[in-house]
């Protein structure tokens, strides 16, 4: 198998990697660029935890092979760290203690952030609707609805 | 601020009469790495450098066979792998058991359950050692299998341990049993199951191991960096001296993580890591944590109660069997805390419970939270609902007649105090969910889609009890620039829990939660404290907070009243301020009070110590006070239900905990949120499926757990604080009773909607569809 040398996106910097057909970008985002925030929860497509911004909206970076970004545009939670709503939806999460062990929350904050982009003030059933594929093993999902139903319309 | 001096000085004398209890029962901001960090690169496998070296398990194909050769030489030859590692390469100890000494790290001679390691991997890259997993040739030959644990029992059972089947039988006995049943109008028997629950913490077990020098520094998930250590320098050979554990930031645990498996884990990476000179990281996939890690046991447990006609309960016989799997891991434990508990929340005179820990070929079971309790509260709470029916009284009453509350006795023999807080719980679900009036109205129902209410209540022992010696350290080390470094070889995963004794230290000396940060546990640092299990950070964790604190504060107040000109009588410490009451315009921060005293060679460090109370019982009849204190609990669920497809809907759930003294209730509610969801999963969707000891759904996809919409619309927790002996000021354990009463109330409600009994978890949609088929 022929390895490929391709272009992306991530995080607003142009970047290069050579990738083998079977990369996942997951590892590419996480071992070849540093983004350490999308995790592994599955590897299959499961769980929800390795969503990345593609081009504007969440994808699963487990099942994504990295060649399919090549010239897209990526982002993960470092990228929108000075994004005004991501700040907002991240100060909502540690004042509802949506974070019990964290490992979910850069993937529920970057859902989060993509229905309230779409939609500033939705409603609690919304909310739940849109981290419906993103599991939570520690808080039983109710701080974490709260903390992005509290961080809509508050722009 | 307009805040005059005045007042400014009145609201710190104020603060400094609230004492211990300055920051307690607020919902402080947690202080732990994970709060300043999240989204940050903070777990195991964020931290791995680009040479890693990735390892893989090999695990048995078969639940029970003779291994007649292992070949690796073809895996070996494999592009990018640099090392095949079996038990011929381990230089110490094979042997991988927290308490029976009974599985090996890898597999020699027998393997006794799929989820047995045979052989491990280590390549440049992962996938390359996921080829060569397939290259590596086991000859097996199969011995005939037992699944079933009374099956197992049985005098020709296949032996899958020398030592027989039986890897631990516990009894509980008080009264005498033949004369309660006499004395009985009415016998129940029924007999209840339960299944294979996964913890699916949302990290996985993985460790990161790097040679260096001569000693191994390892950094993992896990819930005790002791445990870790002593697995690895066991299966090394080596002094526990020269590895050395730290934790990392850990995505959740639930209990697997304080079992067997972060040792086997770290144990590979090591042994890789020798063999190869280069760092290893043993990161088990969601496939191998699902089959290799320990689940929930699945239990039989069968009851016989005897009873007035008008509720009185008289006798209480139970029998537990729970399927053990291939190991014993700390499910020996497990059957302790699940006998004690058997009989639910009652008094009732005369028990004789007999539990049973059974080795079968399945994969194993040990640590979940609720440890136990979850099988022996389901089946004593559905029982208490079949009495109810049985004599046509509400189930609400029969409780009420018969469970604990001051006075009463528990199953040993325990005298419940003030501190059983289990009658406020009941009437607070109670009215929440205004109960009387819909179990009425609800229970003459007919039509397709029927609604229904059912309640269940628990008592449960706290931390450690029987289960081991119950201690903590905890350090508090100053530095120049006034930042007190908690450390403890306890370990946060989640639950916020070493946050909140970092509250009690700051309560304790006065110095605001801000000034505290918490050292990651690691062995070389931290005293052995005992595995992070049993909810006991808060209750042990928070007195050898609170020790060292007193320790600290005194320190602080005779250095402070040299810097104030005062005795050290008049000092007193609030909100960050040091002040003498003769003159108390006249403040020194603590700021300045840690740069001073670091200029002065003064060291403010301390260390706290606890050991909890030893708890005083009979191990052949279990009579006694097997723990200090209880968490009291009850839970009220309303469902819909439609009969015919067997759609489930909870609609609404209420629960009341007596937690003792809150220390941060946007925690404990968090707990119990959390709780009470993983319950509701065991309750109506979970089951790992074993198919002749083989894990039919090791996966997210095929394994449901619940998503945000699988969770009741409205959920209401409720505190309820009735001071317990141990605790910091009463406070009592809250991480694991809230998964214990979905599974029942559940099961309750759905008997009061439709009449149905559903002895079995979990309550699927097809099980409650069938079930409706037959009963018609
Ligand atoms: S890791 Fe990608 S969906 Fe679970
Ligand atoms: S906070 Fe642990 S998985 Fe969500």
């Amino acid at each position: 198998m022929s390895n490929m040398l391709i272009k992306m996106k991530v995080n607003g910097t142009e970047r290069e990697v050579l990738v083998e057909p079977e990369d996942r970008l997951l590892d590419v985002l996480r071992d070849d660029f540093g983004f350490k925030s999308p995790k592994e929860g599955c590897g299959t497509g499961d769980c929800g935890l390795c969503t990345v911004l593609m081009d504007g909206k969440p994808v699963l970076s487990c099942v994504t092979p990295a060649f399919q970004a090549r010239d897209r545009e990526i982002v993960t939670l470092e990228g929108l760290n000075d994004d005004p709503l991501m700040k907002n939806i991240e100060a909502s999460f540690r004042d509802h203690h949506a974070a019990q062990c964290g490992f979910c929350t850069p993937a529920m904050e970057i859902m989060g952030y993509d229905l309230l982009k779409a939609k500033s003030k939705p409603t609690k059933e919304e909310v739940k609707e849109a981290i419906s594929g993103t599991l939570c093993r520690c808080t039983g999902y109710y701080d974490i609805v709260d903390a992005i139903y509290d961080a809509g319309g508050s722009e | 601020m307009a805040v005059s001096v005045e007042n400014y000085i009145t609201e710190l004398q104020k603060k400094a009469e609230r004492g211990e209890l300055l920051y307690i029962g607020q919902s402080l901001k947690r202080i732990d790495d994970l709060e300043k960090a999240l989204g940050s690169p903070i777990y195991t496998n964020d931290l791995i450098p680009r040479n890693t070296l990735y390892a893989k398990l090999v695990l048995s194909k078969h639940p029970h066979a003779w291994i007649r050769s292992i070949k690796v030489s073809g895996a070996a030859a494999h592009p990018g792998v640099r090392a095949v590692l079996t038990y011929m390469d381990v230089p110490g100890i094979n042997e991988s058991a927290a308490i029976v000494p009974d599985r090996p790290l890898f597999a020699h001679e027998k393997v006794r359950s799929t989820g047995d390691i045979v052989a491990a991997i280590v390549a440049e890259k992962e996938i390359r050692a996921m080829e060569a997993r397939d290259l590596v040739e086991v000859e097996y030959d199969p011995i005939k299998p037992v699944f079933d644990p009374i099956e197992a029992m049985g005098a020709d059972a296949p032996k899958i341990h020398e030592s027989g089947n039986v890897a631990k039988h516990m009894r509980v006995a008080k009264g005498n049993i033949d004369a309660g049943f006499n004395e009985a109008d009415v016998i129940v028997e029924n007999t209840y199951k339960t299944q294979f629950q996964d913890a699916v913490p949302m990290e996985t077990e993985t460790a990161f191991v790097v040679p260096h020098d001569d000693r191994l520094l390892i950094i993992g998930s896990m819930q005790s960096p002791h445990n870790t250590q002593a697995s690895v320098a066991k299966v090394l050979g080596w002094p526990l001296e020269r590895v050395e554990v730290i934790q990392a930031v850990t995505g959740g645990a639930f209990g697997p993580k304080s079992d067997e498996t972060p040792g086997d884990v770290a144990s590979i990476a090591a042994l890789g890591a020798l063999k190869t000179g280069k760092p290893v990281l043993m990161s088990m996939d969601r496939r191998e944590s699902m089959i290799a890690h320990t689940k929930r046991h699945p239990s039989i447990i069968k009851h016989r109660t005897g009873v007035k006609s008008d509720g009185r309960l008289t006798a209480s016989r139970v029998e537990i069997y729970l399927n053990g799997g291939a190991y014993a891991s700390l499910g020996v434990m497990v059957i302790i805390r699940a006998t004690f508990h058997a009989n639910g929340p009652y008094e009732i005179p005369n028990v004789l419970n007999d539990g049973y820990k059974v080795y079968t070929n399945d994969t194993y079971a040990g640590s979940f939270r609720g440890f136990g309790a979850p099988q022996a509260i389901f089946a004593a709470e559905s029982q208490m609902d079949e009495i109810a029916r049985k004599l046509n009284i509400d189930p609400l009453d029969l409780r009420l007649m018969n469970m604990l509350r001051p006075g009463k006795r528990t199953s040993t023999g325990q005298l419940m105090d003030d501190s059983c807080g289990l009658p406020e719980c009941v009437d607070a679900v109670v009215r929440s969910s205004d109960y009387r009036k819909k179990v009425a109205e609800y229970s003459t129902q007919s039509g397709r889609v029927r609604r229904g209410i059912g309640m269940a209540i628990l008592h449960h022992g706290n931390s450690l009890g029987p289960e081991n010696n119950d201690y903590a350290y905890v350090y508090l080390n100053v530095d120049k620039h006034g930042i007190i470094h908690l450390g403890t070889a306890l370990t946060e995963y989640g639950s916020g829990a070493v946050s909140g004794i970092a509250q009690i230290a700051a309560s304790v000396t006065g110095i605001p939660l801000e000034h505290f940060v918490i050292d990651r546990p690691d062995t070389d640092k931290h005293k052995e404290s005992g595995a992070t299990v049993a909810s006991r950070v808060t209750v042990i964790g928070g007195n050898a907070a609170k020790n060292a604190a007193i320790k600290l504060k005194e320190r602080v107040i005779s250095f402070a009243a040299s810097l104030l000109d005062s005795n050290p009588e008049k000092i007193k410490l609030a909100d960050g301020y040091a002040f003498s009451t003769d003159n108390p315009e006249k403040t020194i921060t603590w700021n300045e009070i840690a740069k001073r005293s670091f200029k002065a060679g003064v060291s403010l460090d301390v260390v706290g110590y606890y050991i909890a109370p030893k708890c005083i019982w009979d191990p052949d009849t279990g009579v006694g006070s097997p723990y200090n204190q209880y968490t009291f609990g009850a839970a009220v669920a309303e469902v819909e239900v439609d009969v015919e497809t067997g759609e489930l809907k909870i609609l609404n759930f209420h629960v009341a905990y007596d937690v003792g003294k809150v220390i941060n209730p946007a925690q404990a509610i968090g707990q119990i949120y959390g709780g009470s969801v993983q319950g509701i999963g065991y309750a109506v969707m979970e089951e790992l499926i074993h198919v002749d000891g083989r894990v039919a759904n090791p996966n997210l996809k095929d394994y449901y757990i619940p998503t945000s919409m699988d969770i009741p619309d409205k959920f209401i927790p409720i505190l309820i604080e009735k001071p317990g002996s141990m605790g910091f000021h009463g406070a009592k354990v809250i991480a694991e009773p809230p998964i214990v009463l979905p599974g029942p109330a559940i099961r309750n409600a759905i008997l009061n909607a439709t009449g149905m009994e559903i002895n079995g978890l979990p309550i699927t949609s097809e099980k409650i569809s069938m079930n409706y088929a037959q009963h018609e």
